[in-house]
C-alpha cells in the first residue's frame, strides 16, 4: 500500500513528569480531534508534536521526515519541523501589528515575497484592512484568525490547534466554526485539534482520538467513537452514562442480531459474534437511543426493545428535560432527554410507570473489537506499527540533529 | 540584524534608546583615556586639612605646579600605602607610621619631621559645655551626669585620637566618659562632630580648632603639651615620588611654609614651644 | 562644586552599566527560562550584595583584588598599576555591587513574557538570536531600562565600597559621593549641599523618566507593570 506523503503518525510513552501512552494518526486534508478532560495530557501531546516538549520514548513521523525517534536519539527542534501552531490564547506578539505577526514566521522568504504572502493570508482569513492593528486592538476572534494566518502562511506540514475556541466568546464561536470548516477543505495537510468539547469535535473533526490520564483510549471516525466506545472510560468520555450488566444468550445470524439478558429483560442488538453465549458483558446505550414509548410510532416496534420503567426524577436543563427512570429488575438508572414542551403532554412525573424503547442499533456491547481501534486506525496499519516499541521502517531521518531545542 | 520592523530599535522609544547608546559609546571612549593630568597625590593627616590647602595653593602660585591632596587618618593611609595606593608623598601625624613604612622599604628615605602637633578641647560658642585647658568644665559636667556626647578621633588608627585618649586618662575621665564618646574616622571628622551638634564638644587637633573656618562659630582651649606623648609629625616621600612631589616636599621645609604652619598652631621641630 | 568628581561618578556609572547590563541580560534570561539544580542558590548568591554591608563587600574585594591576590597581581603585571586605588578597581567593585540591581528587574521582565509567545516564536521558525532581538528584547525592554537606571543611580550613590577599594584619590577614585563626605569634613557645607542637591535631582529625574517610559511601553503592549 502506498503511503501518501502528508501522513502524520505519532506514538509516545513516558512515565515522568507526566505519564503518557499515546498513539495518533492523521492524514492530509483531515482534521483529527484530540478529545479529553483537563489534565488528560492532550496539550502536552500537542507540544510534543510541535517539538516544544520531548517525550521519553516513541516516534513522531510526518510525511517523509522523522521528527522524533527516541531509539536513534533524534529530536528536531520546532524550528526544524515545519509546524503551524496556534496556542490556546493565540500567542500573538503583542508589540507587532497583525501583518508583522504573520510575517514573523516567514523569514525563510525574501522581503517582498514575505509581505505579499502575509497580506494574502490576512485576506484569506477575512482580516485585510486590519493589517496595522496590534493584538490588543483586535477582538478574540480576530486574534485567532491572525494566529491561524501566521501558522498557515508558513506552509507547514501540520497545523496544530490548541483548544482554539476556548478563549473566544460563544457568539463568535459559531462563525469561527464555519470558517475553520471552510479552511480545512482548502488544506491538504493534517490538522490536529485539541479540545475538551465533544460537541466541537463532532462538528469539525473527521477523526477523533479519546484521551484520558495520558492514555489514548480509542481512535476512529467521530461516528465510530461516539456510537461504539471501546470501554467504560471511553463511554464516559463521550458522555454515555447508561451502563449496565448483561449476559449473552445467543446469536441470530439470519436476523443479524445478538440476544442478551439484562435483569429480567431480553434485549437484542446488532450481531457481535466475538462474544460467546453465556459470557458476561457490560452494555451501554446513549441518551439518544432511549425513546419514551409514547413518542415512538408502532411500526418501528420490530427494531426495538420494549421495557417497562418507573420514572424516578425529572430535571429541567434549559430547553430539555432529563428523565431518569429505573428499569424493572435493574438497579442502575436509565436516562434520556426529551424536549421540555413534551413533558406535560406525556404526563410524566416521579413514580409514574411508562414504557421505553431501546434502539437495537444504539445498544452497544463494550469490549471486543468493532472496527475502531484502541490506538491507531486499522486502515493504516500497513503503514505504521503502533505501540511504544516503534518500527524502524517508516521514514528516514533527514537531519541527524541533537535535542529538540 | 533582522529587519522586520519589530526589532529593538523600532518603536517610539527608539529615540531614547539611540540616545542612551550614544552616551554609552562616548563613555567607553572616555574610559581608557583616564590619564588625568598626573598631578601627584599627597596623602596628608586630617589635622592638616586647612594648613595644607593653603600651602598647596601658594606652591602652585610660586612654581606653577599642582598637587592633589587627600586627607584622612594616618593609620588608614599607612594601610592603603601597603596595599599599593598610588600616593607620592605622605604627611603622617605620627612619625611611627612613617618610620614603619620606611622599615618596610616602601619609602625613599626616613623623611623629615615637619611639625609638632598640639591638641585642644573645642566646642561651639553656644554649647552648654564649659571648656578650659585643664578639662575642669568637662569633668564637672560629666560628674553631674549632664554630658551627652563627646567627640574624639578613633584612637585605633588616628594619632590625634590616641593623644585624646591619653589626655582624658591623665584627667582621670577616661572610664567615665567611655559611653559618651563619639569616634571620628579621623580628627577632621571628630572636629565636625564636635561642632555640628552631634556632640557637645571634643578634643581635636589645635590646627583645626584655631582655623578661621572653625573659629567662626566655636572656641577652644589648648591642652598642656605634657599631658600626652608628643605628636611628632613626619613626612616621607614614597618610592614612586616624581619631580613635583619632591619639589613640594622641599617647599614644605622652607621658611615661608613653616610660617604658615606656625600660624596654625604647629610648633616647628628645633624651635622652642 | 567638584566637577572632576562628578565627571568621575558619571563615568563610573556609565561604564558599569555598559559592562554589566549585557551580562545581566543573558544571566536574567537564563534564570527566567531555565530550570537547573542549584538555581535557588545561584539566585541567592546574585542577591547577596543587596543584604551585605558595603564595607564587607569592600573588604572581600580588597582581599580578592588587592596587590597580594592572584587577580590583583596579574592585573598589576598586565596594566602596570594595581587594580585597587584605580578607576578600574572601582569598575570591578561597582559591577559586583550592582549585580542584583541589574539582574533582578531583567529577570522579572523576561519572566513576564508569556510562554505562549515564546512557543509561538519557536514554532515560527525563529532562531535564538532572532527571537531575542525581535520578540524578547522589545517585550522585556522596560525591565532592562529599569535595571539600567537602578544600576546607574546606585553607582552614583555608592560610598562604602568605593572608599574601601578606591581610597579617595582625586581625579581617579574620588567620586562625587566621597567628595561630599570630604567637603563636610572640611567644613565646606555649601559645596557639600550643592553637590548633594545635584545628585538628588539627578537620581529623582532618572528614576521618574525610567518609570514613565517603562509604563508607556507597558501600556502599549498590555504588559504588567514592573
Amino acid at each position: 500500500m502506498d503511503c501518501p506523503n502528508s501522513e502524520f503518525r505519532m506514538t509516545v510513552s513516558q512515565r515522568l513528569p507526566i505519564a503518557l501512552d499515546a498513539a495518533l494518526a492523521c492524514d492530509g486534508g483531515q482534521l483529527l480531534a484530540l478529545v479529553g478532560p483537563s489534565g488528560s495530557g492532550k496539550s502536552t501531546l500537542l507540544r510534543m508534536i510541535a517539538g516544544l516538549a520531548q517525550p521519553a520514548a516513541g516516534r513522531i513521523v510526518c510525511g517523509d521526515s522523522v521528527w522524533f525517534d527516541a531509539e536513534r536519539n533524534l529530536c528536531l527542534s520546532p524550528q526544524q519541523r515545519r509546524i503551524g501552531h496556534v496556542p490556546q490564547h493565540f500567542g500573538l506578539f503583542p508589540h507587532m501589528s497583525a501583518l508583522d505577526n504573520v510575517m514573523a514566521g516567514l523569514h525563510h522568504l525574501g522581503r517582498g515575497q514575505r509581505r505579499r504572502r502575509a497580506e494574502e493570508w490576512l485576506e484569506r482569513v477575512h482580516l485585510s484592512g486590519l493589517d496595522e492593528r496590534r493584538p490588543a486592538q483586535l477582538s478574540g476572534g480576530e486574534q485567532q484568525r491572525v494566529a491561524v494566518a501566521r501558522a498557515l502562511a508558513r506552509d507547514p506540514a501540520v497545523l496544530l490547534l490548541d483548544e482554539p475556541f476556548s478563549a473566544v466568546d460563544s457568539a463568535t464561536r459559531e462563525g469561527l466554526y464555519l470558517e475553520l470548516a471552510e479552511l480545512k477543505q482548502q488544506l491538504s495537510i493534517p490538522v490536529i485539534m485539541v479540545t475538551h468539547d465533544l460537541g466541537e469535535a463532532l462538528l469539525l473533526a473527521d477523526r477523533m482520538t479519546l484521551l484520558a490520564h495520558g492514555r489514548t483510549l480509542q481512535s476512529g471516525t467521530s461516528r465510530q467513537v461516539m456510537a461504539a466506545p471501546i470501554d467504560e472510560d471511553a463511554a464516559r468520555q463521550v458522555g454515555i452514562r447508561n451502563v449496565f450488566d448483561g449476559e449473552i444468550l445467543r446469536h441470530d445470524p439470519a436476523a443479524q442480531l445478538t440476544w442478551l439478558r439484562a435483569g429480567p429483560h431480553t434485549l437484542a442488538c446488532r450481531q457481535r459474534r466475538e462474544f460467546a453465549p453465556g459470557a458476561r458483558v457490560r452494555w451501554v446505550i446513549p441518551d439518544s437511543g432511549v425513546r419514551l414509548r409514547s413518542i415512538v410510532h408502532d411500526n418501528l416496534a420490530d427494531r426495538s426493545n420494549r421495557l417497562d420503567v418507573t420514572v424516578r426524577a425529572l430535571l429541567t436543563l434549559g430547553d430539555e428535560v432529563q428523565v431518569t427512570t429505573v428499569m424493572d429488575g435493574i438497579d442502575a438508572p436509565l436516562r434520556t432527554r426529551i424536549p421540555a414542551r413534551l413533558v406535560a403532554g406525556l404526563g410524566l412525573a416521579p413514580q409514574v410507570r411508562t414504557t421505553v424503547v431501546l434502539h437495537q442499533d444504539a445498544l452497544h456491547l463494550l469490549g471486543g473489537s468493532d472496527g475502531s481501534d484502541r490506538a491507531g486506525d486499522r486502515q493504516f496499519s500497513d503503514c505504521t506499527r503502533v505501540g511504544p516499541s516503534a518500527s524502524h521502517r517508516q521514514g528516514e531521518a533527514r537531519e541527524p540533529s541533537g535535542g529538540c531545542s | 540584524m533582522p529587519d522586520d520592523g519589530s526589532g529593538f530599535f523600532n518603536g517610539r522609544a527608539d529615540r531614547v534608546k539611540r540616545l542612551l547608546c550614544a552616551l554609552s559609546c562616548v563613555a567607553t571612549v572616555l574610559v581608557s583615556g583616564r590619564a588625568h593630568a598626573e598631578a601627584p597625590v599627597v596623602a596628608a593627616a586630617a589635622d592638616l586639612q586647612f594648613a595644607l590647602e593653603e600651602l598647596a595653593q601658594s606652591f602652585h602660585q610660586q612654581t606653577g605646579q599642582e598637587v592633589r591632596l587627600t586627607f584622612g587618618s594616618s593609620g588608614t593611609f599607612a594601610t592603603q600605602i601597603r596595599s599599593g595606593a598610588p600616593f607620592e608623598l605622605f604627611l603622617s601625624a605620627d612619625e611611627e607610621y612613617a618610620t614603619t613604612l620606611h622599615a618596610e622599604g616602601l619609602t625613599r628615605d626616613e623623611g623629615v619631621l615637619y611639625a609638632i602637633g598640639r591638641v585642644a578641647i573645642v566646642a561651639v560658642l553656644a554649647s552648654p559645655l564649659a571648656i578650659d585647658a585643664e578639662l575642669k568644665g568637662l569633668a564637672a559636667r560629666l560628674a553631674r551626669g549632664e554630658l551627652v556626647h563627646f567627640a574624639i578621633a578613633n584612637p585605633e588608627h588616628a594619632p590625634y585620637g590616641r593623644r585624646a585618649e591619653e589626655v582624658l586618662k591623665r584627667a582621670g575621665l577616661w572610664e567615665a566618659i567611655q559611653p559618651k564618646l563619639v569616634l571620628g574616622e579621623n580628627v577632621s571628622q571628630a572636629a565636625q562632630f564636635a561642632t555640628s551638634g552631634t556632640a557637645e564638644g571634643g578634643i581635636v587637633a589645635l590646627s583645626l580648632a584655631m582655623s578661621p573656618q572653625m573659629t567662626k562659630f566655636s572656641h577652644y582651649a589648648v591642652i598642656p603639651a605634657d599631658w600626652h606623648t608628643p605628636l611628632r609629625q613626619r613626612m616621607v616621600l614614597l618610592k614612586r615620588a616624581g619631580e613635583t612631589a619632591q619639589a613640594f616636599y622641599r617647599y614644605l621645609q622652607q621658611p615661608a611654609a613653616r610660617a604658615v604652619l606656625r600660624r596654625y598652631g604647629f610648633t616647628l621641630p628645633g624651635e622652642a614651644d | 562644586m567638584d566637577w572632576t568628581a562628578l565627571g568621575l561618578s558619571l563615568q563610573l556609572g556609565s561604564v558599569t552599566v555598559l559592562l554589566l547590563i549585557p551580562a545581566a541580560l543573558f544571566a536574567g534570561r537564563a534564570l527566567a527560562y531555565r530550570r537547573f539544580h542549584g538555581k535557588s542558590l545561584v539566585e541567592a548568591l546574585l542577591a547577596v550584595p543587596l543584604v551585605l554591608p558595603p564595607t564587607v563587600i569592600g573588604y572581600y574585594l580588597l582581599v580578592c583584588l588587592g596587590g597580594q591576590s592572584l587577580i590583583g597581581g596579574w592585573f598589576e603585571r598586565v596594566a602596570g598599576h594595581p587594580l585597587v586605588f584605580h578607576f578600574s578597581g572601582l569598575v570591578v567593585a561597582s559591577i559586583v555591587v550592582n549585580i542584583p540591581f541589574a539582574v533582578q528587574p531583567i529577570q522579572r521582565a523576561f519572566e513576564a513574557i508569556s510562554g505562549e509567545v515564546r512557543d509561538a516564536a519557536a514554532c515560527c521558525g525563529m532562531s535564538f538570536w532572532r527571537t531575542l532581538w525581535s520578540v524578547e528584547l522589545p517585550l522585556a525592554w522596560p525591565g532592562v531600562l529599569t535595571g539600567l537606571v537602578l544600576t546607574f543611580a546606585h553607582t552614583l550613590g555608592e560610598f562604602g565600597v568605593v572608599l574601601m577599594v578606591g581610597g579617595s584619590i582625586p581625579g581617579q577614585t574620588k567620586t562625587v559621593a566621597i567628595a561630599i563626605y570630604d567637603r563636610v569634613q572640611a567644613f565646606q557645607f555649601d559645596a557639600a549641599g550643592r553637590m548633594s542637591l545635584l545628585l538628588l535631582l539627578f537620581s529623582v529625574t532618572g528614576l521618574a523618566l525610567a518609570g514613565a517610559l517603562s509604563r508607556r511601553l507597558g501600556r502599549r503592549y498590555g504588559l504588567p507593570e514592573l
